[in-house]
């Protein structure tokens, strides 16, 4: 089934929130599979052509990160949440810390580890 | 009716219902009956399920139970670590876990419907049979 | 009789914590959340190891390059002390005056503002023990304690019953929680309660101010006239304000501290900062007490500015040498700042092998307080919690610290 929601970019207002479930251990499995993502509420998916589990590349201020798709009732009713952590300090700044705008594209890729970023951090 | 409602608050065992499984015309209600009643298994006595992936330990329901309060008021009543081992909930690495069912007020002949835990939980981290 | 041990997962600092060992190992933490219990249960994970230039090396090669760099640094910083315990922070702040560096922690990015105005007491405060027992309204402002603080509203404000609270949330309690979206903590607004879904944290700031002079004001004129009717109703209310409240104020403090006092001509309302980090207060209060300024403080020219917070230094290319100690800020600050990280020389000071420690030029690994190092952490409220280890290990950051020391005048 051809999703048209691939050929679509969409901006949305992002939420940095901080998230329990997140490990204090940065280089563990389970570090990655919470803090890689992105959460949304359930309407503002579907409506968007969303679902779980979905890869999406986050831009903002000309960076991007690769998170997935959870939906979760703590999300804004229209944007995005996402965890406080390596991703979102990727993408923020202290103008709109906590909130930014950012652009959001489903993406077939993997999602972005924190090593990328660190990668690139080292220049 | 009355047999359905039993058998949902474990009074009574499917096996009770002898026509159910001595006759082959019932065979397909049989299955679908042992399938709609697979969760009541994971279940504690009075239906309450535990998703140890959503429990993030925050203690709401240690502190908010009624029995606790009245058992513990001084420990979990007062919002700290327990100072008896006697109680439904506790937190132990980091997520909550059944101790004594028994204790409940869901439970028993003097049943009370108290979902005072599970309104607390903002993950749904417990939640109970009967929806 | 149990012993009891303390957590330094966040600002909470349950002291309440029984842990069962098997040998070294960590086989049950009891009431811990799930962050506190990870501490203890994973503490031999992921741990920081000696390296300099991204080679492993013997601890005292990282000791002795670490004291190298700064003692030949001209620009110095330090960083961070987030976690680690009051006595060392004290000797960070030692090594600071000596070599005339600048210090600072994340309250710059994150509470200090509001820390700030607590200490110079030009907002009424309160502990979270005076909270349990007689506060009625519990408002939760910008900040989502269910995810930040997870064992907040169960072991000090909402939840837990008191001396003058003893029928519980439902009869004696009046949760509010103000926030840009339904937030965990949000949706445990039932009744006797009320969130209030806030876009502009100064319009709903104006709104109090306006009510109580019976004044209309602009927007959430419903929340603020049902809250303050609400604070009326008893003689102890409580304000808890989060990074939600700090960024949404856009520095118009003055306008906050007017609410404040307008609300206490007719009820009586105090504030505690609803911090994250364990000790994060912990330095504001022990720089506050030898300088008068709780962060981003210069000692070479002897006063607190923005130029001297920490990313600032790091944006404008201020400092040689820093030391990052129990804090991670290539997790928490923007890349553009952390990436400086990386071409100055780093020194990190961590029990972790942090993201920050992963780019460091040395890495010399420390103690997890709480678990290997004990001393004393002070709670968001202001008071200061005894921390006793689990073990006590000779290598810990009042250790570390001293050793670096030693090269210093």
């Amino acid at each position: 089934m051809m999703r048209f929601t691939k050929f679509l970019k969409i901006e949305v207002e992002v939420v940095v929130a901080r998230n329990a479930l997140i490990p204090d251990n940065k280089s563990s499995k389970e570090y990655l599979e919470n803090a890689a993502v992105a959460f949304l509420q359930e309407e503002f998916a579907k409506a968007n052509g969303f679902k779980e589990n979905d890869v999406i590349r986050i831009t903002s201020r000309g960076k991007s990160v690769n998170l997935k798709v959870k939906i979760s009732d703590a999300a804004p009713k229209k944007g995005i949440l996402i965890p406080n952590g390596i991703y979102a300090s990727y993408l923020t700044n202290f103008d709109g810390f906590k909130r930014f705008n950012a652009d959001i594209e489903l993406v077939d890729e993997e999602i972005t580890r924190p090593e990328d970023i660190l990668e690139e951090l080292k220049g | 009716m009355s047999f359905a409602f039993k058998l949902v608050n474990r009074e009574r065992k499917l096996e009770e219902c002898t026509p159910l499984f001595e006759e082959e015309k019932y065979v397909r209600q049989k299955n679908k009956l042992i399938e709609y009643l697979k969760p009541l298994e994971e279940a504690t006595e009075t239906g309450l399920i535990v998703k140890e992936e959503l429990c993030v330990g925050c203690s709401n329901c240690v502190v908010v139970c009624p029995v606790h309060v009245e058992k513990d008021p001084y420990g979990c009543g007062s919002g700290l670590a327990p100072k008896t081992d006697k109680l439904i909930l506790k937190v132990e690495n980091g997520v909550v876990h059944v101790v004594d069912m028994d204790m409940c007020r869901r439970y028993g002949k003097d049943r009370v419907l108290c979902v005072v835990c599970r309104e607390n939980c903002p993950t749904d981290a417990i939640s109970f049979l009967e929806g | 009789m149990v012993d009891y041990y303390t957590c330094t997962g966040c600002s909470c600092l349950c002291d309440d914590i029984e842990v069962e060992l098997d040998g070294e190992n960590v086989k049950i933490v009891k009431t811990a959340c799930r962050r506190g219990s990870n501490i203890f249960l994973e503490y031999k994970e992921n741990r920081a190891e000696p390296i300099i230039d991204g080679k492993k090396v013997e601890f005292e090669e990282a000791i002795k390059k670490g004291q190298e760099l700064m003692e030949n640094s001209e620009n110095f910083a330090i960083y961070g002390m987030d976690t680690i315990p009051v006595e060392a922070q004290k000797i960070a702040i030692e090594i600071a005056e000596s070599k005339e560096a600048y210090i600072d922690n994340s309250s710059t990015y994150c509470l200090g503002d509001l820390v700030e105005m607590v200490l110079k007491n030009e907002l009424p405060t309160a502990t979270f023990e005076d909270v349990k027992d007689y506060a009625y309204v519990i408002f939760y402002w910008g900040v989502d304690p269910h995810n930040s603080l997870p064992r907040h509203m169960s072991r000090y404000t909402y939840y837990p019953r008191g001396k003058k609270r003893q029928r519980g949330y439902e009869e004696d309690r009046y949760l509010v929680v103000a926030d840009v979206r339904k937030s965990h903590t949000a949706m445990l607004v039932a009744k006797n309660a009320r969130f209030i879904q806030v876009d502009d944290d100064l319009k709903l700031v104006d709104a109090f101010i306006k009510v109580i002079d019976k004044q209309m004001p602009e927007k959430y004129a419903d929340d603020a006239v049902r809250v303050i009717r609400e604070m009326q109703k008893a003689d102890f209310n409580v304000i808890m304000g989060g990074l939600g409240l700090r960024y949404g104020l856009k520095g118009n403090y003055e306008k906050f501290k007017e609410m404040m006092n307008k609300m206490n001509e007719v009820a009586k309302v105090y504030f505690i900062p609803a911090g994250c980090h364990a000790n994060m207060r912990g330095f504001n209060e022990t720089l506050f007490e030898k300088t008068g300024f709780i962060n981003k403080y210069s000692f070479k020219d002897k006063e607190s500015s923005l130029d001297y917070a920490f990313f600032e230094l790091l944006k404008n290319d201020k400092v040689d040498t820093a030391l990052v100690i129990g804090s991670d800020p290539v997790n928490s600050l923007p890349f553009e700042v952390s990436k400086k990280l990386a071409k100055i020389n780093t020194i990190v000071v961590d029990p972790r092998n942090s993201f920050t420690a992963k780019i460091a030029k040395v890495v010399i690994p420390s103690a997890i307080s709480g678990v290997e190092q004990g001393g004393t952490m002070i709670r968001s409220d202001g008071v200061r919690v005894k921390v006793n280890g689990l073990f006590e290990r000779e290598i810990n950051d009042v250790y570390v610290l001293e050793r670096l020391k030693e090269v210093i005048a």
